[in-house]
């Protein structure tokens, strides 16, 4: 991360529109994602590259973002001191490898919910379960990879599951996420929960 | 695909969960498998066994979590697939101890000083021992007891009128004949060493930025010294300081004025010749954190991660200060430390203070010109 020109930071509620966020600003721009840190039920997506292109990959992201939440906040920083960078708790991990496919996301309030979704998601269609992230707030987001109709099927599962549930935040597809974004949000937090 | 059925409760408080996890674990012919907490207290645990045993396990826990608390959701899951629950992190760090055949009584409180001060009054009215303490969310804290059943009510009782009158009680609960199965609901209680002192200072203020600030003034009033500074979650973090009677009392007033000044206050009280377990417990000084530069202090708390990093970037940019550390207390809260000499830390902090009033919510923002010796060494964020 140190050595790039700019920094540019997408902060949202909850961790599904960060990871939306995240993929559209890197498809904008030539920028490389750093990783992820989360401040009770907020999380941040950080990514670098050239003035030019952190502003152009902010505006897609947080357009992309906002799309799916309400709460984004999005700001460059332009030669950042090298302390800036310790803000990254997550990291994008290299020795994480996930096979292509679209990538569903269902984030809601509550865990126990999660549990028989995921289940449900599973039984009908031919998708995997690879994270549920945790970050606070009662936020949980379940993700899940598979080809693009299969995960479409698997979020209408979701949806209808949840749908007479007060606590569903949202759901998001991305039908081919970009590798870096996995390898940030794909893999185990550790611990996690509180 | 495993045949049986996995049950999952899901509810707001730990004494409503150990309560309801206890009567399913006694209901049917059922084990727990697994739990996990999400924050502001929700608390989830899985039981797996056959369908009908899970099922009439999980009715008898709907009904003993709304009679203790706030129950949040019920769910059965005939016939679990393991691709689901593989990635699910609440089946991971399930320890398997038992617990003792004995009485448990669980203090549940809003922050941390009325559990100090309501597990000292239970330790001291009948013969109960102390387990562990912990946090799980929205500041709710929580700490068991472990005795016979008649001296278990008894101390909750004192405990719960001694919590009540420093802070907010969410909950207590007995069980006179916990199930075995429920040790890995109970907090880690780690062996201590027993420790006496004259009386046990807590000042506890929502924010990181200002439990520091009123723990220096605690230590620049009196002659106490800091053990630690111990989050109760929900943004709230308590200093706990040692000494004599006087010395604490007096440490307490100046960190309850300097907390209100800088911050927001949660909740002060002085506990006098405080039982040597309680002290072993929650009064545990800290070791291994840094030494501290020994240099003026400037603290910048925010409710936005981008505004504290561009707040942060400002300051190092604005004037010739050093980035120490940051810290997170919960509740949205992020916090970060710079050092440098004293008038820079303060163009420093003044710089920092606008800039993240431009991006986000600002909590608080101002220097330390010259902290005292014995906090060094005692703050986490280093």
């Amino acid at each position: 991360m140190a050595g790039d020109p700019a920094v540019g930071m997408i902060e949202v509620q909850g961790v599904a529109a960060a990871i939306v966020g995240a993929d559209a600003a890197c498809k904008a721009a030539d920028v490389k994602l750093a990783g992820w840190s989360s401040i009770g039920g907020y999380t941040t997506a950080f990514f670098t590259g050239s003035i030019s292109d952190v502003a152009a990959a902010l505006r897609s992201g947080e357009e992309a973002a906002r799309s799916v939440i309400e709460h984004v906040v999005a700001a460059p920083l332009l030669q950042p001191a090298a302390a800036c960078h310790q803000f990254v708790d997550f990291p994008v991990r290299s020795d994480s490898d996930f096979p292509a496919g679209a990538l569903g996301l269902v984030e809601t309030r509550g865990y126990g919910a999660h549990i028989h979704t995921n289940d449900q998601m599973v039984k009908t269609a031919p998708v995997e379960v690879i994270n549920v992230l945790t970050v606070h707030d009662r936020v949980v987001c379940s993700l899940v990879l598979g080809d693009v109709g299969a995960v479409n099927e698997a979020i209408a599962v979701a949806q209808k599951l949840l749908a007479d549930c007060e606590h569903l935040l949202g759901t998001a597809l991305i039908p081919q996420p970009r590798p870096e974004v996995l390898a940030a949000y794909a893999a185990p937090m550790g611990g996690g929960g509180v | 695909m495993s045949s049986g059925a996995i049950g999952i409760l899901e509810t707001r408080g730990m004494a409503s969960l150990m309560a309801s996890t206890d009567a399913m674990l006694k209901a049917a012919e059922v084990q727990l498998c697994g739990r996990h907490g999400i924050g502001s207290g929700w608390l989830t645990t899985v039981i797996s066994g056959q369908v009908a045993d899970v099922e009439a396990a999980i009715s008898v826990g709907e009904v003993e979590a709304n009679r203790t608390g706030e129950l949040i959701g019920t769910q059965v899951v005939p016939r679990p697939d393991a691709r689901a629950t593989d990635a699910m992190p609440h089946a991971t760090g399930l320890g398997a101890e038992q617990v003792q055949p004995q009485a448990i009584g669980l203090l549940e409180t809003q922050g941390l000083t009325p559990l100090v001060a309501g597990a000292d009054a239970m330790l001291k009215a009948a013969q109960v021992e102390l387990g562990g303490w912990a946090f799980i969310g929205g500041a709710l804290c929580h700490a068991p007891i472990f005795g016979d059943v008649a001296a278990v009510q008894t101390a909750l009782e004192v405990g719960r009128q001694a919590a009540e009158r420093i802070g907010t009680v969410y909950a207590t609960l007995v069980l006179p004949q916990p199930s075995e199965g429920l040790g890995p609901l109970l907090p880690p209680a780690p062996p201590v060493e027993l420790r006496s002192t004259g009386a046990l200072g807590l000042i506890e203020t929502i924010g990181y930025a200002s439990v520091v600030g009123s723990a220096n003034a605690m230590l620049k009033a009196a002659d106490v010294q800091i053990e630690r500074l111990s989050i109760g979650s929900g943004g709230r973090i308590t200093a706990l300081a040692t000494g004599h009677l006087d010395d604490v009392q007096a440490a307490v007033r100046a960190g309850a004025e300097a907390a209100t000044a800088l911050g927001e206050l949660d909740a002060s009280a002085v506990v006098s010749r405080p039982d040597p377990a309680l002290v072993a417990r929650f009064a545990t000084a800290v070791e291994g954190l840094g030494a501290g530069a020994r240099q003026a202090m400037g603290l910048i708390e925010t409710r936005s991660t981008v505004a504290l990093v561009r707040a942060v970037d400002r300051m190092l940019k604005a004037a010739a200060v050093e980035y120490e550390g940051a810290y997170k207390v919960g509740y949205y809260l992020t916090a970060a430390v710079v050092r440098g000499d004293v008038g820079a830390v303060q163009v420093a902090t003044d710089a920092g203070r606008q800039e993240a009033v431009e991006h986000g919510e600002l909590v608080s923002a101002y220097a330390i010109p010259q902290p005292y010796s014995g906090l060094e060494g005692r703050l986490p964020h280093v």
